[in-house]
């Protein structure tokens, strides 16, 4: 576990939400192993991973619909590990919506208020305030039947924010709409989030989602925090091998550490020497550690380029995805590796499949992962 | 139609099979038309030929009383049972539903059992236990055992609709601050009514028909099959073809309740 | 996990007990507390026509003892058990064709408006219909009027006979049967009879190894239905099979018969309840086959 951003954005105030050693299991499969993570007021965290990592588990922990086996949660300061769901001032959004289809649109946003002795004016105006903060207002006597996928997901939130929670927590809510409502509805929600000045947690599968919307993203795996940072640091420094392969796409290369230096670090792999420049912490000569370097940041060696990483690699495939095309290559020692460039190759460059091409790529742009000499053969 | 019918597709199976159905509709809805038919009939004795329409055979059920009392008290008996049952059968079903507990299955076969024990054995050991308790013998007792007959029919429809509700529904309205009881009250009441009103027509119906519960534990107040059974063993009454009419269209009502109602859960896949 | 299936607001939900209090006491009442009676009953006797509670196999003893003979309770329990297992055959055979020209010869959108008319009759009161069958199949009945227009002179005896009783059960049974089989057909995958089709089955040979094994289940499940509740139905034997219904076994009444009709003369609760408790014990014997047939069925159904 790593935590490179807590000091940034922490300013040694009372954090919104501290999450205190959470463990559960189901039976005999452990869900969460152990989890710690603090969300400051206002912050946007999105928790990622892939699915049975336990995140939506963790969700519904903090919403109290589940009770962790150990650990503390911290509301404000406050205790709530033994609070009951419908005493937390935490509200849920969940993937489907779970809207009430026997009631309307009105009466399922004002749900929430007229569970205890209300003003029945006070109430209806409250709803109509924020079904026109969600661009709710011309919709509130339709039946949730008529409502797009888009809308629901409206209401949905305004069911939530009626109540006026603490923290919002969201579970996958863009997963069940098309592709073109989803970069909306994630300009959308951070907007709204801004504007509210509450926190959300944001559980997603998605990494274009978490980067684009989260101030911090923390990456979930078998139920333990893999990293936790801003989504440039989890992008450009993944801390993890997990990381690295869950986050975009990155070649990982396997070498000893030959030599280190003032800030600089040669490893051997199986295909050469790799310089890594800024690498700050402690290694060991000999150490088995990985590397990783993306994918974009790999290029065609030009002749009389120096001072590079070079790799030697076979043509095998490519992929066009649109806005970017990826390369896959595989070097004489049958290393797996992988280069997306903006704009594909142009034609009679020698590029056909099965033509051998050098690449390379910038010391700065290696990282080292935390070094583990038994986790490598 | 397409793949539906592929299986017989070819004209010498489908002719065949519609003869059948034919025939097997007509074995099906023969003594229903012929009540109704008797019951507008001049014919003393109800057979053929016809003699003509009259209504006499109404004016008669009417100015005899007794069926006409049954059936009061049928109304009375049936709606109250089913009732009972309906509530019952809702709390058990939502119990079933929602928790776990020892004993959960066994608890389920249990409740479920009355259907599957014969009405006979029912009316004897409850007429032994109402006898004993001196309970007998009054439109009430009936009631309590018609509702036990009755419970597992409403439970059984009312488990249908409650399983197909998402699980996130009751987790969304307790997410919102709702108690358990006001979560049962706002959420899993309105969901489960399709289900609780099937449930209670097809126990209205159960009730309605049943005779052998009723003639052992029943006194002077009979319910309608009591009476009719009774007027059917002393005599031929036409005036019988009168009151299956009236039943019948009686029933037709709750039918297409429950037409609109019960169906639909059998058709459905559980939403999630 | 937690003891719910799902996590409630509250650990230990107060709701358990509350819904779970009202059905359990009602049905202990009710249900489990009658039963017990029931055979506890039948050890008691009547003495001056008051109920005593004196332990006694008197009630079983004189059953026994003129179980084949005079009182025939034994003949009443063979013509029970095979007229309820004939009639449950005719009427599964009748509700499965029924259903299969459901499925198969009617449009799709015409089948719910064909099953509601097959569900018609059960809407009608089950002791008016059997009326009904009384002047339909009875010696001057319309059936034999209209045989009699057509040409035929000597009237079909159909009424006072187990054949009467079975006509009745079998229409009492249809509506339930043919749903219980509509569903049990619209579930089988229609891939594997296309499928066999294409492989050169004939039409019979797909009914007969794919439809038929594929709905063996529900074919099971409403056999016991139908056995079970013929077994248990006192009205058709009395009103249509005449209560002493003729079959080749002999005129032999409906063992549910001889139970009414001895309570209905003798007002004995005791004997009655030594009767009801034989029927109990057969009972028990055909829910446990029908179990364990619907258990294999399903095994083998996969």
């Amino acid at each position: 576990m790593v935590h490179e951003s807590e000091s940034a954005l922490g300013g040694g105030t009372v954090a919104d939400l501290e999450v205190r050693g959470i463990a559960k299991r189901f039976g005999p499969v452990v869900a969460i192993e152990r989890v710690d993570i603090d969300v400051q007021r206002g912050e946007f965290v999105a928790v990622m991973g892939p699915s049975g990592c336990g995140k939506t588990t963790l969700l519904r922990i903090i919403a109290g619909l589940e009770r962790a086996d150990e650990g503390t949660l911290l509301l404000r300061g406050d205790d709530i590990s033994d609070v009951p769901v419908h005493k937390r001032s935490t509200r849920l959004i969940w993937q489907d919506y779970s809207l009430f289809p026997f009631l309307n649109v009105r009466k399922n946003i004002e749900f929430g208020l007229t569970l205890k002795r209300h003003d029945k004016k006070a109430v209806r105006s409250k709803v109509e305030a924020v079904a026109e903060q969600v661009h709710l207002g011309h919709l509130l006597s339709r039946r949730i039947g008529q409502l797009s996928g888009g809308e629901k997901q409206r209401v949905a939130i305004a069911r939530a924010l009626v109540t006026e929670p603490e923290i919002l927590l969201l579970d996958e809510p863009l997963s069940s709409l098309d592709a073109h409502l989803r970069i909306k509805v994630q300009s959308e929600l951070t907007v709204l989030q801004r504007e509210l000045g509450i926190s959300f947690i944001y559980v997603t599968h998605n990494q274009s989602e978490a980067f684009a919307m989260a101030d911090r993203v923390v990456v979930m795996n078998k139920g333990v925090v893999e990293q936790v940072g801003r989504p440039a640091q989890i992008y450009n420094r993944p801390a993890s091998h997990f990381v690295a392969e869950f986050v975009g796409a990155n070649n990982i290369f396997e070498g000893r550490v030959a030599e280190t230096a003032e800030g600089t670090v040669v490893v051997d792999c199986s295909h050469g020497a790799v310089r890594i420049a800024g690498h700050r912490n402690e290694i060991e000569r000999g150490a088995a550690v990985e590397l990783v370097v993306q994918a974009d940041k790999l290029r065609r060696r030009h002749d009389g380029e120096d001072g590079q990483n070079t790799i030697r690699a076979v043509l095998k495939g490519r992929e066009f995805t649109g806005s970017q095309v990826i390369y896959y290559l595989e070097t004489a020692q049958g290393v797996e590796v992988k280069m997306v460039l903006q704009e594909p190759f142009t034609e009679g460059e020698g590029t056909e499949i099965n033509t051998e091409m050098e690449l390379c790529w910038a010391p700065e742009d290696t990282v080292i992962l935390g070094h583990r000499d038994a986790g490598l053969p | 139609m397409g793949r539906v019918n592929v299986y017989l597709r070819e004209n010498g199976y489908r002719i065949a099979g519609r003869v059948y159905l034919f025939l097997g509709f007509i074995f099906l809805l023969l003594p229903i038309a012929f009540l109704v038919l008797f019951s507008f009939q001049e014919n003393v004795y109800s057979s053929l030929p016809l003699q003509g329409w009259s209504l006499k055979w109404y004016d008669k059920l009417i100015d005899d009383g007794v069926l006409f009392d049954a059936l009061l008290n049928s109304l009375y008996v049936s709606p109250v049972a089913a009732t009972c049952a309906s509530i019952i059968g809702f709390l058990a079903a939502y119990a079933l539903n929602r928790f776990v507990f020892p004993g959960r299955i066994l608890t389920a076969t249990i409740l479920i059992l009355p259907i599957l024990i014969p009405p006979l054995i029912l009316g004897v050991s409850m007429l032994g236990l109402l006898s004993r308790l001196g309970l007998h013998g009054e439109l009430y007792s009936i009631i309590l055992a018609h509702t036990l007959l009755l419970t597992a029919p409403a439970m059984a429809i009312i488990q249908l609709r409650l399983a197909q509700m998402p699980p996130t529904l009751e987790e969304a309205a307790w997410d919102l601050g709702a108690s358990e009881l006001q979560t049962v009250w706002r959420v899993v009441l309105p969901w489960a009514l399709p289900g609780i009103v099937g449930g209670w027509l097809l126990a209205f119906t159960f009730s309605f028909d049943e005779f052998i519960i009723a003639w052992f534990v029943s006194g002077f107040d009979q319910t309608l099959p009591v009476a009719v059974y009774s007027v059917m063993i002393a005599s031929h009454d036409t005036s019988l073809n009168a009151i299956g009419t009236i039943v019948f269209g009686l029933l037709l009502l709750t039918l297409l309740g429950a037409e609109l109602l019960i169906i639909p859960l059998f058709m459905r896949r559980r939403a999630r | 996990m937690t003891d719910d299936s799902v996590i409630p607001p509250s650990n230990r939900s107060l709701l358990k007990p509350a819904f779970l209090a009202p059905p359990i006491g009602y049905y202990l009442i009710f249900f489990i507390a009658p039963l017990a009676f029931l055979i506890v009953l039948g050890f008691w006797i009547v003495r001056d026509y008051q109920i005593v509670a004196e332990f006694s196999v008197g009630n079983y003893v004189d059953i026994f003892s003129q179980f084949f003979s005079r009182s025939r309770f034994g003949w009443a329990l063979i013509q029970s058990i095979y007229v309820a297992v004939t009639t449950s055959v005719f009427a599964v055979i009748f509700c499965y064709l029924l259903a299969m020209g459901i499925v198969f010869c009617v449009p799709e959108r015409y089948q719910r408006l064909f099953l509601v008319l097959a569900i018609l009759p059960f809407w009608s009161s089950y002791i008016l219909r059997l009326f009904a069958w009384q002047l339909i199949l009875a010696q001057k009945g319309v059936l034999n009027y209209v045989l009699g227009e057509l040409g035929l002179d000597d009237p079909l005896i159909i009424t006072n006979t187990q054949i009467g009783t079975r006509i009745g059960l079998i229409h009492y049974l249809s509506p339930i049967l043919i749903i219980i089989l509509y569903v049990t057909l619209i579930n089988v995958n229609r891939n594997l009879i296309e499928a066999a089709r294409e492989l050169g089955a004939t039409r019979l040979q797909a009914f007969w190894r794919v439809i038929v094994p594929l709905s063996r289940l529900g074919l099971v499940f409403a056999f016991g239905f139908g056995v079970i509740v013929s077994f248990g139905d006192v009205l058709s034997g009395l009103l249509v099979g005449g209560g002493v219904g003729q079959s080749w076994l002999g005129s032999y009444p409906l063992y549910s018969n001889m139970v009414m009709a001895d309570y209905n003369s003798y007002t004995n609760l005791p004997r009655t309840a030594a009767m009801a408790t034989i029927m109990v014990v057969i009972m028990v014997v055909m829910l446990v086959v029908a179990y364990r047939m619907a258990d294999r069925a399903r095994q083998r159904q996969g």
